[in-house]
């Protein structure tokens, strides 16, 4: 069962710049929540703010009841809860079955022995198809490649809720639909619940049961995929004024 | 249910194990003046080890090393001199000063990273040399004279004790789970700890066991060479040599700091003996070309590029 995690009246300030401004929203129960926004709405800040990586200016965050928000991001890790980066961050010395042990050794699993987290590390690499690339030094995967190790990585850590910050960008149109196959065969099997933080319209209302919407750092809309695709607000959001005008 | 797997123990551990083990059994037997040119080669090799601890493996760069070399002699020369402790006493004193030094200095500055650490630590030498210069306890920076009596057999199974200890736990530390939570914060901190690794936790521990391991090189260096003197026991030269050896041997390795200790030590006597000084151009230029052309040193650079020798140089 995943962690419900609850965020509310989240405002993340850097100086002067107001980056998110009381934003809620809940998560967990196996449910894919979408977050989208234009560039620079405050989706990443608020998705490290969830993590643990940033600390939030005001506002709560709380996993199960329990106050979390000013908890480091590893122990965040312990509840359950990962969050994957916008720019794989692979370790590139580390071959990718090493990669996937380190988030077994150390993730909510805690597994004790090398040996058993590297052997259990070919079953999550093929679970993202990398299976053929186990013993390869993270440094010779090709972009998509440490995309699936940043996801297969997530997944080691035996976490139930991920936050995903844009698993599905720059990808070529075959390459976005293999991924997005691959990512909900992987979440039938696992049952994990996401917050999966997205520019690629075709990713977020293909895989989200409810989508939020946010822009400069204010929630405008949230609602089913349909829902918000349809809403004026979020169409001035994402077009403009003059598309909204010209909308029947 | 899974049983736990016995440790695998390497070539690399063997080959140094046996070594140490055979200089311990002949150490009786060598000459006075070559065992006093061996003790003073194992002390720098306990510091390249102790420093291979942090910099080796995390890669956070610590010139401010020599604080705790500084530490341990400062610590046996006070328990020799005041308390009338035997040299020893000072040696597991200096190591314990040196554990509780090196957790308040990297509590602090192991929250920067990179350059920052690298800078923050070059001031740790300044500030404890100014702290020593005005401590009456220590004579008030005067140096301390100390006249233990000549035993160079004592300082070397003293020095050895504290090398097997060193290679035994950088072994350790490096081939289990730990090593795995190290090796991922060399390469990248933040993707560590998105993973559920304990970066500030694992990096004081690391920085805290060298500290105490110079603490305890530093203790049996004061002691063979009868006393303590500031501006000599805070020279940067020593963190500069240490870190030289390190890299000339390969940062992180097993065998490297042994390596990089003996050709240091031997371009050091070689060509301190030609002219005063020449020796430290001479190691500043091979360090510039090992960096330069094979920046994972000696050891770090045969292992990537001859496969057959990944499995014997851990």
């Amino acid at each position: 069962m995943s962690p419900t995690l609850e965020a509310s009246g989240i405002h993340k300030y850097f100086g002067g710049v107001k980056a998110v401004q009381g934003v809620s929203l809940t998560l967990g129960g196996g449910r894919i929540v979408g977050l989208i926004g234009p560039n620079g709405s405050g989706k990443s800040t608020l998705l490290n703010v969830l993590a643990g990586v940033e600390k939030p200016t005001k506002g709560t965050v709380t996993v199960d009841g329990r106050r979390v928000d000013r908890w480091p991001a590893h122990r965040m890790v312990g509840l359950g809860i990962a969050k994957t980066h916008q720019i794989p961050k692979p370790f590139l010395a580390m071959t990718g079955r090493e990669n996937v042990a380190v988030a077994m050794m150390y993730g909510r699993r805690r597994e004790a022995e090398p040996a058993a987290a590297l052997e259990e590390s070919l079953r999550i690499l093929a679970l993202v198809g990398l299976e053929g690339r186990a013993d390869t030094p993270a440094s010779n995967l090709s972009v998509q490649q440490r995309k699936r190790l940043e996801f297969a990585r997530a997944l080691a850590t035996g976490a139930s809720l991920l936050l995903l910050d844009e698993i599905f960008a720059g990808l070529s149109p075959e390459e976005l639909r293999d991924a997005i196959s691959l990512f909900t065969r992987v979440q039938k099997e696992l049952g994990f619940g996401a917050l999966v933080v997205e520019h690629v319209m075709q990713a977020v209302m293909t895989l989200s049961d409810h989508v939020v919407v946010i822009e400069e750092g204010r929630k405008i809309a949230e609602g089913s995929p349909k829902e918000v695709v349809e809403n004026p607000a979020v169409i001035e959001a994402y077009l403009g004024t003059e598309a909204t005008d010209a909308a029947p | 249910m899974k049983l736990p797997k016995l440790p695998v123990y390497g070539p690399s551990l063997w080959g140094l194990g046996g070594s140490l083990l055979l200089l311990g059994g002949v150490a009786p037997w060598i000459p006075v003046f070559p065992l006093i040119i061996l003790v003073n080669l194992l002390i720098f090799a306990a510091l390249a080890y102790s420093l291979n601890l942090i910099t080796g493996l995390t890669g956070y760069v610590n010139f401010g090393h020599v604080v705790f070399m500084a530490v341990g002699a400062y610590s046996l020369g006070y328990s020799v001199e005041t308390l009338r402790w035997h040299p020893l006493g000072g040696v597991a004193l200096g190591a314990l000063t040196a554990l509780v030094v090196s957790l308040g200095i990297g509590a602090v500055t192991l929250r920067f990273r990179g350059v920052y650490f690298a800078i923050a630590s070059l001031v740790t030498p300044l500030a404890g040399l100014n702290i020593v210069l005005v401590l009456p306890a220590l004579d008030d920076g005067q140096g301390i004279v100390l006249n233990p009596a000549f035993e160079p057999l004592s300082w070397f199974y003293t020095i050895w004790i504290i090398i097997a200890a060193e290679v035994g736990l950088t072994y350790w530390i490096t081939h289990g789970r730990l090593g795995y939570g190290i090796r991922a914060i060399k390469s990248d901190e933040d993707a560590a700890k998105s993973l559920g690794v304990n970066a500030p936790h694992l990096k004081l521990f690391l920085f805290a066991l060298s500290g105490l391991f110079a603490g305890a090189a530093g203790g049996v260096y004061a002691w063979t060479t009868s006393g303590v003197f500031p501006y000599a026991a805070f020279d940067l030269t020593f963190s500069l040599l240490m870190l030289a050896m390190i890299v000339i041997g390969g940062m992180g390795t097993l065998l490297g700091p042994m390596i990089g200790a003996v050709i240091v030590n031997l371009l050091s006597r070689f060509f301190l003996a030609i002219f005063i000084g020449t020796q430290f151009i001479i190691i500043g230029l091979v360090v510039i070309v090992i960096a330069l052309f094979i920046p994972e040193g000696i050891v770090g650079t045969l292992r990537k590029y001859v496969p057959e020798l990944r499995r014997i140089l851990e």
